[in-house]
């Protein structure tokens, strides 16, 4: 296997508050490759965004504790001074976020808003500068580039703005590309245009792609590897198809459950039981055990860890792999 | 644009009849005003009949009321024998009043601009400061600062002002108005220094505490975290992306302030003794010098809807959201 | 001047100034000049600041009225006929002497022709450039007979100057009493005799003013800032007027009603027409400056950059005053001839029986009410109604001994007793429909409400359903103008002379002119009032009432006309006997204090005058020692 571009190892987030201590990511541990889509799949509060806001650097060190690395070709950004970090963020690593209507800035043009990223980073003129949001403008399909890019963003459709992020995102061809929650926020026919136009890309740039979304139904079309976060930590990981065919944890299939899918038999979904676990009293044992409907002892006393099912596939769950079988069988496959 | 502009011009002039209309009613339909009332202040004790109509003659208030107000009205759109618009006479200083209160309104604007600069100055620096080191010590000492500011009423600061800086250590002249073409600049500025910025202080208080508020508000929105992700540096991220946006609601208070300024800051023109317009209106109310209230009303109210005008269209430059139709 | 009127006009924060300058304490603590005498030092220039100058005529002296606007006119810039000295009334301060007059006129025996020789070589400043002659004194009386140059005082002369309406249409109409044969005479022919003529000569109205100018001014106000010197002094910048014609007329440099004025001297007066008992003329100049900050003012007369403040000292101010010795000698309290008094309304039960109004005046602490106005040089405890600076008699006219100052409530109860309200004669009022719920007017103004509760705490025992209410300055006599409101008793009002005759001052207040229209009347307590203005006014059932209980109502009318038809002689004694039935028999008044005028100096002044007449410090008899021109007073 290739080195990989970005690997965390270990990484906590803590956020020191008034009640306690918020783990929002806890030992975390994962890898991109060059040009692989990576898609992270939880409900909020699982820790998926900030841990890769921790990532970009996004995240204030004066208000949280970090530990653990983050290597990103051969460097470990977590210890790089502020100003090379800057110079990797934007360039290398950019990022695109879940509300495309308050993520641009209201008052400069979006043509502007495109140009400025890529003046922080190269040496050229602004009229190049410019030159090159409209040709990144339009190779998101914006029609009439030129003329949008004179526009303000509230003159911009939703799908609009998103592309428009992602026009300022790829307009330094980074090597890795964040897309957190990049429909969610987006009409269903518009998101698909989205994460057709964000594949396209990738390959056009071989860029690698962070998708991460609480839609377990997007990454599995989308991604070549996926990772499910529960709790500041990964609970299952592994190819799409392993996910989406063979998973392997309960809280996955809640997640699997609260999918339409095509050809199901119901349009009922089941949304999972009960609600994400505090983040500074976490359950004892496994931290899913409150919400888990095949929960038995064990679970309240040990904690999973995350095991190989099948190669890279790996799950942190107590019950017998014949069961989880059966289960997904009968009860996941089936009925959803 | 153009349409809305006229628009708004047309309902100002409504506004400023309105504004007339209901002055007058007040000084002349209400218990203790009428022409008469009025007429026998400027008729001596025990005036005789013949000079109280004499004097009702000369100061126009020998008519019936809704023809006063309706010459009134005219003069006041078409001009009086002292020129356009017309304002009339005073019936204490017993001149017309459109020079008095040009030159005064000159004045009050020397004392408001001064101002103004003074607490942008000092009042901004110090919020977006404070906004960028949220609960450091500085931010509680300005805080500290704003909320005293806020709190001391300006009569309470001119006279410590005046005892500090002048009585006390004669660091500075002392009250009075130094026109600048007159006296030069050193006793101009010298005399408008304390006024400024005891008028200055208030309003420093109060827009250190709103650009803070502003700031931290921006700082947590998604384009600022859009700013960052780009890899802009920190600096370009504050100034160019936060201060934009949370300075540009300023500017509506900034325009209404100033406006009620212009109006009027008749507290520090009496402390500092300063002839503008707020000193002209307590003067009239005092001697129910009745055309120069209307005036001042008239003034007052004409620059706050005027400076609301202007502040809607400077608005619609500097946030491209808003347009008007 | 002082009058009610006069002090509705000025701007409130004015007019808390100039009511306290009203301050009392007659013999005991006034004072008149420094000791230095004569000869003090020519030179330098008089620094004086006030908040407003609060005209009521924009300085026109046909129809100004405010004090120190005379003031200004009688010792600085206008020569009449007549004059005063400009000196207290102890240095005879209080009576008319000739001015233009090389003498005392000669009077015809039916007191109907007053015969003038005028002085030459009195001249008008620059830029009129002449001698004064009878014309300007006949000049100015044309103005006071014109109807749109209202003259506020032109009753003084209207229907008393043969051929006087006020009433004229044009400036220049002759005025057929007044005749002027040549340049240095001029006669007053009357339609009937008036014993203190020759104060109404005093007034400014009447003083010399030249027609090449004041011909373009025929509205009133317009001339004050064009005013043409005929006196020592002018306005700075008058030379650069240029009168050759109405159109290039700028106002005056020296005169800004809104910023100030300079007087500086005027070079055509020529002190060998004048005397120097008159006018020492010893300044070089009188800055009077506009300083809205009234404790600002005061600050800088104790930093030394002005030189006279007039009025209350701020509470910090007067205290250092008072008690620190560095500052004695400062602040000046000299008798300004104005009687601060309760007012009872003779048509509003109780007040209505004369014994209730007899009562009060016994009960009432003055001595009380004082202290709490700041004490002894506030005023002298009065008796009387006039001041006795304007009649001298006053201070033996005192109806009401047994009260010694302090109230004696032994003789009120005795008193109260007779009267038809007190049911079960124990000495209260206790008769309920008209004892209970009592208005008692007072003020809302520093020092007034402590006043009005030690007024109020005599007054309690024997009217116990007295009931304060206290209103602005302002407020307070616009009700008791009202003849309809019937305010039955009230601590507000206050009344000043305009000349230091006793006609001048007791006509508005107790002549049934006085009552001059139902919102109007400056005769509060209603004192003559005749059942066709009670019913035109609205109160005839009142009136109707008061006639059925007492009789007559009282009316000093036929005596007051008897009084001013008498020789200058027997004025006095005529106005003694009048106000001695004022306080006997109508008792509409409890007047408690003749009150003071304050003027606050710093020692460049180094002779400090008080000019009896204006009420005001004497410009033109005190002296200075700054140094300063008054072009370099910035």
């Amino acid at each position: 296997m290739a080195e990989p571009l970005l690997e965390v190892r270990n990484l906590s987030v803590h956020f020191p508050t008034e009640d306690g201590i918020v783990k929002a990511v806890d030992g975390l541990s994962f890898s991109i490759q060059p040009g692989e889509t990576l898609g992270v799949v939880g409900e909020s509060g699982s820790g998926k965004s900030v841990s890769f806001l921790t990532v970009m650097g996004l995240i204030n060190r004066k208000s949280a504790l970090v530990e653990g690395e983050v290597i990103f070709q051969g460097q470990d950004l977590l210890k790089l001074p502020g100003e090379e970090l800057q110079a990797i963020r934007g360039a290398k690593i950019a990022m695109i976020f879940q509300d495309p209507m308050t993520s641009l800035h209201p008052f400069y043009r979006v043509g502007d808003q495109v140009a400025e990223a890529i003046l922080a980073h190269e040496d050229i003129s602004k009229k190049e500068a410019a030159k090159r949001s409209v040709e990144m403008l339009g190779r998101v399909n914006i029609p009439r580039p030129d003329e949008r890019a004179r526009q303000y963003p509230h003159e911009f459709s939703g799908g609009m703005r998103q592309r428009a992020m992602i026009a300022m995102a790829l307009s330094l061809n980074p090597d890795l590309l964040i897309a957190d929650e990049p429909t969610t926020a987006l009409d269903v026919t518009v998101q698909a245009q989205i994460l057709t136009l964000i594949d396209r890309l990738q390959s056009e740039f071989n860029t690698a792609v962070a998708l991460i979304t609480h839609d377990l139904g997007v990454v599995a079309e989308h991604c070549d590897h996926i990772q499910v976060m529960y709790a500041g930590r990964i609970v299952e990981e592994g190819t799409g198809d392993d996910i989406y065919y063979n998973p392997m944890m309960p809280y996955t299939w809640g997640l699997m459950r609260s999918i339409p899918r095509l050809g199901a038999e119901t349009d009922r979904l089941t949304p999972i039981m009960g609600s994400p676990p505090s983040l500074i009293h976490l359950p004892d044992g496994c931290s899913f055990s409150p919400r888990c409907p095949y929960v038995f002892d064990r679970c309240h006393q040990e904690d999973p860890a995350l095991i190989a099912v099948d190669g890279r596939h790996a799950a942190a769950c107590h019950l017998p792999l014949e069961e989880r079988d059966r289960i997904v069988a009968e009860e996941v496959l089936s009925t959803s | 644009m153009l349409r809305y502009i006229i628009r708004r011009l047309i309902w100002l002039v409504f506004v400023l009849v309105v504004i007339t209309a209901i002055t007058y009613a007040i000084f002349f339909v209400l218990p203790g005003g009428g022409s008469e009332a009025i007429a026998q202040r400027f008729a001596g004790k025990a005036p005789r009949p013949e000079v109280v109509q004499e004097v009702k003659i000369q100061m126009g208030l020998d008519k019936p009321l809704g023809i006063q107000f309706f010459n009134f009205t005219k003069n006041l759109f078409i001009g009086d024998q002292y020129g356009w618009p017309g304002l009339g006479k005073s019936f204490t200083i017993r001149q017309p009043l459109k020079p008095i209160l040009m030159e005064r309104a000159l004045v009050t604007l020397q004392l408001a601009v001064g101002a103004a600069i003074m607490w942008l100055l000092i009042g901004i620096p110090i919020g977006v400061l404070s906004a960028l080191r949220p609960r450091t010590l500085f931010d509680r000492f300005a805080m500290m600062f704003a909320l005293i500011g806020i709190s001391i009423p300006v009569f309470v600061l001119g006279a410590v002002g005046l005892y500090a800086f002048v009585y006390k250590t004669h660091l500075l002249p002392g009250t009075g108005y130094k026109p600048l073409l007159e006296y030069g600049f050193q006793p101009w500025f010298s005399h408008f220094l304390l006024p400024w910025f005891v008028l200055a202080l208030l309003y420093a208080a109060f827009y250190a505490r709103l650009s803070r508020a502003n700031l931290l508000e921006v700082m947590g929105e998604d384009f600022m975290r859009t700013a960052r992700a780009k890899g802009l540096t920190e600096r370009r991220v504050i100034v160019h992306h936060g201060l934009r946006a949370s300075l540009t609601p300023l500017v509506t208070v900034f325009g209404l302030d100033m406006a009620g300024l212009l109006a009027g800051a008749v507290i520090t023109e009496r402390i500092f003794n300063i002839p503008g317009l707020g000193d002209l209106a307590i003067k009239s109310i005092g001697s129910q010098d009745v055309y120069a209230i209307l005036d001042v009303t008239l003034i007052a109210a004409f620059i706050i809807t005027f400076a609301n005008l202007v502040v809607d269209i400077a608005y619609a430059f500097l946030d491209p959201r808003v347009r008007y139709e | 001047m002082k009058s009610v009127k006069r002090r509705t006009i000025v701007a409130i924060t004015s007019l808390v100034v100039l009511a306290l300058v009203a301050a009392a304490c007659g013999g005991s603590s006034s004072s008149g000049s420094n000791a230095n005498g004569s000869g003090a030092a020519k030179g330098g220039t008089i620094r004086e600041e006030l908040q407003e100058f609060g005209w009521t005529s924009g300085f026109d002296p046909t129809g100004e009225y405010l004090g120190t606007a005379w003031a200004l006119y009688d010792q600085m810039l206008m020569r009449g006929l007549m004059t005063y000295n400009h000196r207290d009334a102890a240095a005879g301060g209080d009576t008319p002497v000739p001015d233009i007059a090389t003498g005392p006129p000669t009077v015809s025996e039916d007191g109907m022709t007053y015969e003038f020789e005028l002085k030459t070589g009195v001249m008008f400043g620059p830029p009129v450039d002449r001698e004064v002659t009878s014309k300007d004194i006949a000049y100015s009386f044309q103005r006071i007979n014109t109807a749109s140059l209202s003259a506020l005082y032109g009753n003084y002369y209207c229907g008393v100057i043969t051929g006087m309406t006020c009433d004229a249409e044009k400036v220049d109409t002759a005025i057929e009493g007044i005749d002027t044969p040549d340049a240095t005479h001029i006669t007053f022919h009357l339609d009937a005799p008036v014993g203190d003529f020759l104060y109404r000569l005093t007034m400014p109205a009447t003083k010399a003013i030249p027609e090449e100018v004041a011909k373009c001014f025929t509205k009133a106000g317009d001339y004050g800032p064009y005013l043409i010197s005929s006196s020592a002094y002018m306005f700075m910048g008058s030379e650069d007027l240029d009168i050759s014609s109405c159109d290039t007329m700028k106002p005056i440099s020296g005169y800004d009603v809104q910023k100030g004025m300079t007087l500086v001297r005027n070079p055509n007066y020529d002190p060998a027409s004048d005397s120097t008992e008159i006018r020492e003329a010893n300044i070089d100049g009188l800055q009077q400056a506009i300083n809205t900050n009234y404790d600002d003012i005061f600050q800088r007369l104790l930093d030394g950059e002005i030189d006279v403040a007039a009025g209350t000292p701020p509470k910090g101010v007067l205290l250092k005053f008072e008690t620190d010795p560095t500052y004695a000698g400062w602040l000046h309290a000299d008798p300004g001839d104005r009687t601060w008094y309760a007012t009872m309304n003779l048509f509003a039960a109780p007040f209505d029986d004369v014994h209730v109004r007899k009562a009060v005046n016994l009960a009432f602490n003055k001595e009380g009410v004082r202290k709490a106005y700041g004490g002894e040089k506030r005023g002298q405890i009065a008796t009387s109604v006039e001041p006795p600076a304007v009649l001298s008699l006053s201070e033996s006219i005192n109806p009401y001994s047994a009260n010694t100052g302090a109230g004696n409530l032994d003789a009120a109860m005795e008193e109260m007793k007779q009267s038809r309200y007190d049911l079960d004669k124990n000495g209260v009022c206790d008769d309920g429909g008209a004892c209970d719920d009592i208005l008692f007017l007072g003020r809302n103004v520093d020092p007034w409400p402590e006043m009005d509760q030690v007024a109020l705490a005599s007054l309690q025992p024997i009217l116990p359903g007295l009931t304060l209410k206290e209103v602005d300055t302002s407020t307070g006599y616009t009700t008791l103008q009202q003849m309809k409101k019937l305010v039955p008793i009230s601590l507000v009002p206050g009344w000043g002379k305009d000349y230091g005759s006793p006609y001048g001052f007791d006509y508005y207040i107790f002549h049934s002119d006085g009552i001059y229209s139902c919102t109007g009347a400056s005769n509060y307590s209603l004192v003559g009032l005749t059942k066709d203005f009670a019913d035109e006014c609205g109160i005839g059932a009142e009136y109707d009432a008061y006639v059925q209980n007492n009789g007559e109502v009282p009316s000093v009318d036929a005596k007051m006309e008897e009084c001013v038809g008498k020789p200058a002689s027997q004025i006095d004694q005529c106005f003694a006997e009048l106000d001695t039935y004022v306080m006997e028999t109508a008792v509409p008044w409890v007047p408690w204090i003749w009150a003071n005028n304050w003027t606050s100096v710093n020692p460049t002044v180094n002779q400090y005058v008080f000019d009896q007449f204006a009420g005001t410090m004497s410009y033109i008899n005190s002296a200075v020692d700054n140094g300063l021109a008054p072009e370099n007073v910035a």
